[in-house]
């Protein structure tokens, strides 16, 4: 089982769109798939059409007083499940700061569905928390959406130096640019200029593309309503540079 | 993912009704019916249906929307669905796609190939029942048959949705609203046919031995096409093993067989069993190689291709021999002959009863005469072998305990089945040891003999050198495998065994 987090720092910059685009393209080529929406938002749950609600909430999850295989749900597509948001989620810091291994907790509850997935994707809240910390120790590849704007990449170093001052096994970083607008002279000198050695930054740019911004209205991942849209290739393009092999 | 499919028929089995299938679940639900897809579907299996044993079902479906391969899982594991483009029957594990299907189907099948064990085509509607967020809940397909002819009837598959199960349930309650029922458990054939457990002691010894002979018939004409089609190696191990049994029960049998079973059949089957034997062993190196290329340190697995190479031409030549033999006249005579010597055997037999004349030897008296001889003669072999002993005297004893081993199979009917089951487990034990010293020795030899061939075709010295290094190993194998027979015979003509081989009447 490998799990990729759709992570930054920054809120707006697309990772519900890359976790919930990636997870239905790996879904698609027959990869068991899980995403967990880990965002108290519930934005990937939405789109799924899940209610945002997991029973006894994230205390339950993280204590471990409800399995996590009770409360994954199944999406309209095959091979894709979801574990749904919860606007308790909120207060994970709060729970995983009472558990032992508290940086270690959300790996240690995946290893418990690891026989039954291929890929798990979670779909993390902007903040720098006990949950991300989480998050990086639960993760082999951190995908890191990065709108091209100048603090865009001084986010990106400051989560950079986060992950190299972890402790144990670090994740691989993956940046890639998301929304960008190529008409804008600002993206195209920061798409050329991002320092390369601080992370892997993948060759796909995603686009601001109008049909992304579908998804909340189709409630469906845009490679499932527009299979042949430009924005669909994108996404392949990204799947491709990124799967595990 | 969705949970193993709930399949239900109308009450006679004919079409469905669709619009009373929609009318039932609107109650609860809002359901979006998509068209009718033609869709063939091919259920896979290997021709000793392992799949199916291990309660696995794996369909390879096609349509206009592409190819996917469903495993349905025995449990209330979500069935595994894997895309597949361009599978062709037979299909082996590792011609399946990457994946947890594979990975499932794999240690299944091990070495069989999967062959279409059905071919249908249907014509399959996909009912999604949505809940008032449009959230798919459950799905049911509407799988009917095209062909009037088929012997699959149409059924409404209702496929439960992960977390979902509660939609479910209530689906299929409605439908059942509408007189749509579980099918009727399979009717796995007749009880009443008598099957070897039932055979008393007392029967006549032929009644036991036509039987076992008729089966071992069977195993053989079951084989044939796979093995003319080359479709998998153990067609050819399951047909020499028929072949095998036959030669072994009509040796034990000599007592109470008539003489021309000896000086006729005998000999046909010696025949036949060694016109499959140079394709075996070559069968037998193919499989072995991804071991043996495991076992090199000097040399690179890439050093052996060579040998694969020659490997290659050697099999396809000795199949060519093969398949002459199996096609030829006299294949076919024997085949007709031996089924028409089988008949007289069994009508001899059936108007032969203990009851009638003590003359008669009966299968418990035959059983116990034949193992108890078997036994003595692999103690008896066995004990002579030492340290200094030439390797033929460990393969002639490695004949005497195939020998008392098919001899605790064929009587199985009428012996102590406890008793037998670990009396096999004994010699199993030896005849594991003394596999592994011959096979090592069979192995080393021939590697030599095509090494020699290859030099003389001009082989590069890599291979050779390569093929030298896996002799040294297989050398190194038999030493091990003769060591260890000490023991292994030691512990096989234990007290333990001496009293259930007397149980079986074979220790006297």
């Amino acid at each position: 089982m490998r799990v990729l987090a759709a992570y930054n720092i920054k809120g707006g910059v697309g990772k519900t769109s890359t976790a919930v685009n990636l997870a239905y393209l790996s879904a698609r080529e027959g990869r068991r798939t899980l995403l967990w929406d880990l965002d108290p938002q519930a934005a990937a749950t939405f789109l799924f059409r899940v209610r945002p609600r997991v029973k006894g909430g994230g205390h339950a999850l993280v204590t471990r007083k409800r399995p996590i295989e009770a409360a994954l749900k199944a999406t309209d597509f095959d091979n894709l499940d979801l574990l749904p948001a919860d606007f308790s989620y909120r207060n994970m810091d709060l729970e995983l700061d009472d558990t032992k291994k508290r940086t270690r907790r959300l790996g240690q509850l995946l290893e418990g569905v690891a026989h039954e997935y291929d890929i798990v994707f979670l779909d993390c809240p902007p903040s720098v928390s006990l949950v991300s910390e989480n998050v990086l120790h639960a993760s082999h590849t951190l995908l890191v959406p990065l709108i091209p704007a100048t603090l865009s990449l001084r986010t990106f170093d400051q989560l950079t130096r986060f992950v190299a001052d972890s402790d144990g096994p670090r994740p691989e970083v993956v940046a890639f640019f998301s929304m960008a607008d190529r008409r804008k002279r600002l993206h195209r000198e920061v798409i050329d200029s991002i320092p390369r050695d601080g992370g892997r930054v993948a060759e796909t740019v995603v686009p601001a593309l109008s049909i992304i911004e579908q998804m909340a209205e189709r409630r469906a991942p845009v490679p499932a309503f527009a299979p042949t849209s430009a924005a669909a290739k994108c996404y392949e393009a990204l799947w491709a540079e990124v799967r595990p092999a | 993912m969705t949970s193993a499919p709930r399949a239900l028929q109308s009450a006679d089995g004919g079409p469905l009704d669709l619009a009373a299938v929609e009318g039932a679940l609107s109650a609860d639900f809002t359901v979006v019916t998509g068209p009718a897809r033609a869709v063939r579907q091919a259920r896979l299996d290997t021709f000793d249906r392992r799949l199916d044993e291990a309660g696995l079902t794996l369909e390879h479906r096609s349509s206009a929307s592409g190819e996917e391969l469903v495993l349905v899982r025995p449990d209330s594991a979500p069935p595994l669905l894997s895309p597949a483009t361009d599978l062709r029957s037979p299909a082996f594990a590792h011609d399946l796609p990457d994946g947890a299907l594979r990975a499932v189907v794999s240690p299944v099948i091990g070495i069989r190939a999967l062959m279409a064990v059905t071919d249908e085509k249907r014509r399959v509607r996909r009912v999604e029942v949505h809940d008032q967020d449009g959230k798919t809940v459950a799905r049911l397909d509407l799988d009917e048959p095209v062909a009037a002819t088929s012997t699959q009837p149409a059924e409404v598959r209702v496929l439960s949705l992960r977390g979902y199960d509660d939609a479910a349930r209530r689906t299929t309650r409605l439908l059942s609203g509408i007189g749509l029922r579980p099918p009727e458990a399979e009717d796995r054939g007749p009880a009443d046919v008598p099957s070897p457990e039932d055979m008393a002691p007392a029967a006549a010894a032929t009644v036991l031995l036509a039987g076992a002979l008729n089966g071992y018939l069977g195993a053989m004409r079951e084989n044939l096409p796979g093995l003319l089609d080359d479709v998998d190696t153990e067609f050819l191990h399951d047909f020499r093993v028929a072949v095998r049994r036959t030669r072994s029960t009509l040796k034990l049998g000599r007592p109470a067989l008539p003489e021309v079973m000896r000086s006729r059949w005998e000999p046909a089957f010696k025949w036949l069993g060694d016109l499959t034997t140079p394709m075996r062993d070559l069968d037998v190196y193919q499989l072995d190689l991804p071991t043996m290329s495991g076992w090199l340190v000097a040399a690179a697995p890439g050093d052996l291709e060579p040998f694969v190479a020659h490997l290659q031409r050697r099999r396809s030549a000795e199949r060519r021999t093969l398949v002459r033999g199996l096609r030829s006249a006299r294949y076919a005579a024997l085949v007709a002959d031996w089924e028409r010597a089988l008949t007289d055997l069994a009508d001899t037999s059936s108007d032969q009863t203990p009851d009638q004349s003590s003359e008669v030897l009966t299968a418990g008296a035959l059983a116990g005469t034949s193992i108890s001889r078997a036994f003595r003669r692999v103690a008896r072999d066995g004990g002579a072998v030492t340290a200094d002993s030439p390797s033929e005297d460990l393969h002639s004893l490695r004949k005497r305990c195939k020998e008392l081993r098919y001899a605790l199979e064929v009587f199985t009917p009428v012996i102590d089945k406890p008793a037998r089951k670990s009396a096999v487990g004994d010699l199993k034990a030896l005849q594991d040891v003394l596999g592994r010293f011959q096979d090592s020795e069979v192995q080393g030899a021939a590697l030599r003999e095509f090494a020699e061939e290859m030099v003389s075709d001009g082989t590069s010295a890599g291979a050779v050198l390569a093929m030298g290094e896996l002799v040294g190993r297989l050398d190194a194998e038999q030493d091990r495998a003769r060591q260890d027979f000490e023991s292994a015979f030691a512990r096989f003509v234990g007290p333990a065994t001496r009293v259930r081989m007397q149980r079986l009447g074979g220790a006297g």
